[in-house]
């Protein structure tokens, strides 16, 4: 995809830039969804990981 | 387990027994009867006297936190019980790993005084450390699969899918009480308690239904009603007209608080009242350190996979 846009706007990229640009979107995901599913008060998705987090020891919960 | 040595002041000695021993203990796993001994110098109990308790949780850990953070550092339980031919107990459900501070203040009836602190060390729940170490190992291979997608090599480009594997997750119900602070008592109660809130001991106040006239044996319990477990218990304290408890509830749910009133010649008088404690949100900076660990863990597979998927084809 990042590579179609590079070339719509005429970008020559690398493959080394590729790469971190494609990790960094990743990893940003990745991010989100151990915040929502680990750290969020959001009572459903709490409610439904609540043993998750106490299972894994090093998760905070109330 | 004896936990004890002499106390400081030579004529009283103060030991400490949990069963079962203090190595077996894991925390918000089963109760654990403590028990004091409070004996003179040659060995004979101490026959009358009172004996007060206060128990404060383990420090907050360096990096990481437990699953109970808004528990560390605080107060957990504050008591005072009577000696009964030298000895004082009371049942107890640790709710972390970490090492508790157990201050123990005798006042014998002749008017000594003598103080002691006990360590105990719980260790965390072998189970959770598996549980965590599988979560890593899946978080970094989740990772060391995209860095290898993610890697392409001119030669043999190919179209890759990504493989989300997040599945598996147990979906056992939470908690969370119905509303801040729910006591549904039966019949006139005697036993009053604050608003239960989690981060600070709640008080309990037990009045003697009659005005103290006679000594009440008070046995007491508090269970968590989620998971079925006493988490506090002592059994026929002799009582005169109140008894006070500081007891810090761990986790926002509901507990069940019951006492057993027992006049020697009269009914035993039952009460029951439920308690919905309410929750408190840890700090951001008690889950930040699992997050970052957790991401890393990503990234180092991501950087993984990129070298495996390099080196191979050259």
């Amino acid at each position: 995809m990042e590579r179609t846009l590079a070339i719509w706007l005429g970008w020559s990229l690398s493959e080394k830039l590729s790469f971190l640009i494609k990790s960094g979107i990743f990893l940003s995901v990745c991010g989100a969804t151990l915040f929502v599913t680990l750290a969020s008060s959001y009572p459903a998705v709490h409610d439904t990981l609540h043993n998750v987090r106490h299972v894994l020891a090093v998760v905070p919960c109330h | 387990m004896l936990l004890g040595a002499n106390a400081s002041a030579a004529e009283l000695s103060i030991d400490l027994k949990t069963s079962p021993a203090v190595g077996l203990l894991r925390p918000f796993a089963d109760p654990v009867s403590i028990s004091l001994l409070v004996t003179y110098a040659d060995g004979r109990p101490v026959e009358q006297g009172s004996v007060d308790i206060v128990l404060d949780a383990p420090r907050s850990g360096a990096f990481f936190s437990t699953d109970f953070p808004m528990v560390e550092g605080s107060r957990l339980l504050e008591l005072a019980l009577p000696l009964r031919q030298g000895r004082a107990g009371w049942k107890y459900l640790f709710p972390i790993r970490g090492e508790y501070l157990l201050s123990v203040s005798v006042t014998a009836a002749d008017g000594r005084v003598t103080a002691k602190n006990f360590v105990i060390s719980i260790l965390e729940n072998r189970a959770k450390w598996l549980w965590l170490s599988l979560l890593c190992v899946g978080l970094f291979f989740f990772g060391f699969a995209a860095g290898r997608i993610f890697t392409v090599i001119p030669a043999t480009a190919a179209t890759s899918a990504l493989l989300l594997f997040l599945g598996g997750i147990s979906t056992v119900n939470g908690h969370d009480g119905r509303s801040p602070v729910d006591k549904a008592a039966s019949p006139p109660t005697a036993l009053e308690i604050a608003g239960a809130t989690v981060g600070k001991p709640t008080r309990l106040r037990w009045r003697a239904p009659d005005g103290g006239n006679l000594i009440t044996l008070l046995s007491l319990t508090i269970t968590h009603l989620e998971k079925g477990k006493m988490v506090f218990a002592m059994d026929g304290v002799p009582v005169a007209k109140q008894y006070l408890l500081d007891f810090h509830f761990p986790d926002g749910a509901e507990y069940r608080v019951s006492s057993l009133a027992e006049v020697p010649g009269k009914e035993p008088v039952r009460t029951v009242q439920l308690v919905s404690v309410t929750g408190v949100e840890p700090a951001v900076t008690a889950q930040i350190p699992a997050l970052v660990f957790f991401l890393a863990l990503i990234a180092l597979g991501l950087g993984v996979g990129r070298y495996s998927k390099i080196s191979r084809k050259r």
